[in-house]
């Protein structure tokens, strides 16, 4: 089985546009989250949002490919603009870099991939039409009771004007489709390689790295884009989980310290949006391209909790036996862990059950917990692609950040309330997903 | 060394029946399960038929009493029907499973949006004159009329949600959606997860339902389906010169995949062997395909490496054939292009649609074409592909055109291709 190391990372986040910006707000200890202003939720109790700064999408594509962005949902957006990162932060001249950076870029010590032998693997979540533009057409065939009536939605009773579905664009569903993330993302970087979408909610990315790694590990492809974005910042997103009760209502005067995981005070998730988009390649591949080694993917584990699509495991046992899977798959000891990164959703119930599950792992060992979503919220499927940036980053710089909005752990727990200093060695990530799909990750630092 | 991966268990949910051996009969006699669409009323759409799992009582067939699915999807009631006879026919009820070696990976598809509430919320919610809705009237009626349940449940996870709350499946658990190549590619990722060691067996295959009014606005937007709305039968006519797009179908297949080891230790009885599995990205278009066939050439290629097999071993290709002018097409010559070598040239390989039959099941269609096949495999029967009357010069290979073929049948290939390019093929072969 050939070594896979991580060369690239690319980012997408409340924090800011890029990797960089992320971690530096990591390192700070800062929150991201603030007042929705996306749209208008004053009809919810719920009103906090972690939400991406103003980008331009166009300026992360070559110039014939912006007219796509107009079939872009905001999900896939996200991930187009973490991949560009990615590829960039990896030194890599796909296709993409070399048609808006020109082949000059190949001097500054960029390297040009066989297409066939890069592969693609980013989580998607269940993308939400627009309901401005989906409405819009529906009002075309709207009944005088106030009902959607399907045979003017279907066909125009005055033939001189469209009807209700001939009001949507032609390519409306390919907006929507989850799979587009990578579709988009493999076209404008030329990977022709393994591709697929993970749609596992939160515990996707952690799920598509393993896979895209194993791909790596077995031969079919030397390269990888992996990872996850998503955005739940939508009036459906809003609606779907203040019904769920998944949301603080608490914090809508103090938007940034609402999201509080591992924290006794927590009392809620915040929805968010973003992503992350990581460079994997076989270590053969990144030396003999001589590629900076960020760190080495050392093994993965997945389980499924099983209990219920709205319920939590108290016992947080299958989350457990994840950490374990990856443990054994990394032949290391949970001794060997030096920062451990849980799920963190700062939901009373579910932060209790990865604490047991912590606890079960790590006993009374104090490994520092880090919960990296504290100033971002919960963005679905990119959600764990952002921890594993977090995690990839303190092996880079050998630092522990700070937990955001977590000033009273959850007793057990080692929870630091300022940056550390390593060494660092090895990380492990862990995420559950709502419908109790568990992905757990180590990364260690690289070495030879 | 790898391990090797076994097929034990079957099962599926189709526009034919609900039952294997009853599905397999109607498949081989040529029959059609497409018809004028009852779902909703779809008499002005471009597109008034559709293929229909019909007269299934979910529950009460799969014996699936429980509250914890009460709130199910269609699309999940459907992989939950499959699952419980794909798990009966391995022979898996009531045995003693290490929870944590029982995984699930689906290429599930999520469900559409609640339609009532939905349109009524939008449309109550849109000021007359108005160009955007005001969302705090949309708010509030969105709160009362939404249900938290069936919306969480249209989730593209949930049907693997159900699966592990109903069969204790505690291993890996994960679903794709790569739109019509998803359960194609579930199998093939999972059949991997059984070669690495991480389980010992994985509930896998698809299943999905986009039969409702914004699933065939999509693709009736994109002019991807038929239109042939005075002969429903007749619509779905792959490689037919006169094909006119695809037919939207629904439904599940499941197959429980086993290590080698497992099932001959348990005394499993063995339908057939995955050998390979190939995947790729044309890396082309959001909408077509490569012109060429570039990904499903090497889709192909990469199933037949990965198998360690050549041309001359396959006995059947079971193909994506959707009945679009296009994909029909770029299909055969992409087989053309793979089975040059193969002794007495690419003709001599016989390969048929069942979508001219059942329609396409979209991320579970792959699911169940693996299903025919393993069933080819055990009866020495092709089927057919329907509705072939007009040979096109594009399409110059042999489709096993309207009637059943007795064959000798060892190994099969399976094709799925989806929107935005993704390819994946698995080559299955009978148990030696």
């Amino acid at each position: 089985m050939r070594r896979v190391v991580i060369t690239g990372v690319g980012a997408v986040s409340p924090h800011g546009l890029g990797a960089e910006a992320y971690w530096a707000a990591v390192l700070a200890g800062k929150s991201s989250t603030g007042t929705l202003t996306r749209f208008d939720p004053s009809a919810f109790a719920a009103r906090v949002a972690g939400q991406v700064p103003a980008f331009k999408t166009q300026e992360f594509m070559p110039k014939a490919y912006r007219k796509a962005v107009r079939i872009m949902a905001r999900d896939i957006e996200l991930a187009v603009v973490a991949a560009d990162f990615a590829v960039r932060d990896a030194k890599l001249a796909t296709r993409g870099v070399l048609e808006s950076s020109g082949e000059k870029i190949l001097s500054d010590g960029f390297f040009k991939p066989d297409p066939t032998r890069v592969g693609c693997n980013i989580g998607a979540g269940m993308i939400c039409a627009d309901l401005n533009e989906l409405t819009a057409a529906m009002v075309v065939a709207r009944n005088d009771d106030g009902t959607l009536s399907l045979a003017k939605w279907g066909k125009s009773e005055d033939a001189t004007k469209p009807s209700g579905m001939e009001s949507l664009t032609p390519l409306w569903l390919l907006k929507y489709l989850p799979n587009m993330l990578a579709c988009h993302v493999s076209i404008i970087h030329d990977t022709q390689g393994p591709s697929n979408t993970i749609t596992c909610a939160q515990a996707s990315a952690g799920l598509a790295l393993a896979e895209a790694a194993r791909t790596i590990m077995r031969g079919n492809a030397d390269v990888a884009l992996v990872g996850g974005c998503e955005s739940k910042v939508h009036p459906m997103g809003l609606m779907r989980w203040t019904k769920l009760d998944r949301l603080t209502t608490e914090h809508n005067a103090d938007p940034e310290r609402a999201c509080r995981p591992m924290d006794e005070q927590a009392s809620g998730s915040v929805l968010a949006e973003g992503g992350a988009v990581l460079v994997i390649e076989s270590l053969e591949h990144a030396q003999k391209r001589g590629a900076k080694i960020l760190a080495e993917v050392a093994g993965m584990g997945a389980t499924a909790t099983g209990v219920g699509v709205r319920d939590t495991e108290p016992t947080g046992q299958a989350m457990a036996a994840a950490m374990n899977k990856a443990l054994k798959d990394a032949h290391i000891g949970a001794d060997a862990i030096s920062m451990m990164v849980p799920p963190g959703f700062g939901m009373k119930a579910t932060d209790l059950a990865e604490a047991a599950a912590i606890k079960t792992i790590f006993g009374p060992r104090p490994v520092p917990v880090v919960p990296l979503r504290g100033g971002i919220g919960d963005c679905g499927a990119g959600v764990q692609a952002l921890d594993l940036v977090g995690g990839v980053l303190a092996l880079r710089d050998q630092g522990i950040p700070p937990a955001v909005n977590c000033p009273r752990p959850i007793a057990g727990l080692n929870v630091p309330a300022g940056k550390m200093n390593g060494p660092v060695d090895a990380v492990l990530i862990l995420a559950s997903a709502l419908g109790g799909q568990n992905s757990a990750v180590i990364l260690k630092r690289f070495v030879a | 060394m790898r391990k090797r991966v076994v097929i034990t268990g079957m099962g599926w949910v189709t526009p034919l029946g609900f039952e294997i051996e009853a599905v397999w009969r109607r498949m081989l006699a040529g029959e059609s399960g497409i018809a004028p669409t009852t779902l909703f009323d779809a008499r002005t759409f471009p597109t008034t038929f559709s293929a229909e799992v019909k007269g299934f009582d979910y529950l009460a067939a799969a014996g699936l009493g429980g509250k914890q699915h009460s709130a199910a999807s269609r699309s999940t009631l459907f992989a939950l029907g499959a699952a419980k006879q794909a798990w009966a026919m391995a022979g898996l009820a009531g045995a003693k499973l290490d929870p944590y070696m029982v995984g699930t990976y689906l290429g599930s598809g999520e469900s559409g949006v609640d339609f009532d509430p939905f349109t009524r919320t939008g449309l109550a919610a849109w000021p007359a004159g108005a160009n955007e809705l005001d969302m705090k009237v949309w708010g509030t009626r969105a709160m009362n009329a939404f249900d938290a349940l069936r919306e969480v449940e249209q989730e593209p996870n949930m049907p693997i949600t159900h699966l592990a709350m109903e069969f204790g499946a505690r291993g890996p658990a994960l679903n794709c959606l790569t739109a019509c190549a998803a359960s194609t590619q579930a199998i093939g990722e999972a059949t991997e997860i059984i070669r690495y060691g991480d389980a010992d067996i994985m509930i896998s295959g698809g299943a999905h339902s986009m039969i409702h009014p914004f699933g065939v606005t999509g693709f009736n937007r994109l002019t991807a389906l038929s239109t042939m709305n005075d002969n429903p039968r007749a619509a779905c006519r792959p490689f037919d010169a006169t094909r006119g797009g695809f037919v939207l179908g629904e439904g599940a297949g499941v197959v429980i995949l086993e290590s080698l080891e497992h099932a001959q230790r348990r005394g499993a009885k063995i339908l057939a062997e995955v050998m390979g599995y190939g995947s790729s990205a044309d890396a082309h278009a959001v909408t077509d395909q490569h012109p060429e066939g570039r990904g499903a050439i090497v889709a192909m290629k990469e199933s037949l490496r990965d198998a360690e097999m050549g041309v001359n071993d396959i006995d059947y290709i079971n193909a994506h054939g959707t009945g679009t002018k296009e994909n029909d097409s770029t299909e055969s010559f992409a087989i053309k292009q793979v089975f040059a070598a193969r002794t007495g040239g690419p003709a001599t390989v016989p390969i048929s649609s069942i979508k001219s039959m059942m329609g396409h099941l979209i991320a579970a269609a792959g699911a169940v074409e693996l299903i025919t096949c393993v069933l080819a495999i055990r009866d020495g029967i092709l089927p057919p592909t329907a509705n072939y009357a007009h040979p096109d010069p594009e399409c110059d290979l042999d489709y096993v055109p309207n009637t059943a073929r007795k064959a000798k049948v060892d190994a099969v290939m399976s094709n799925s291709f989806g929107f935005g390019g993704q390819n994946d093929t698995l080559i299955a072969k009978r148990f030696v």
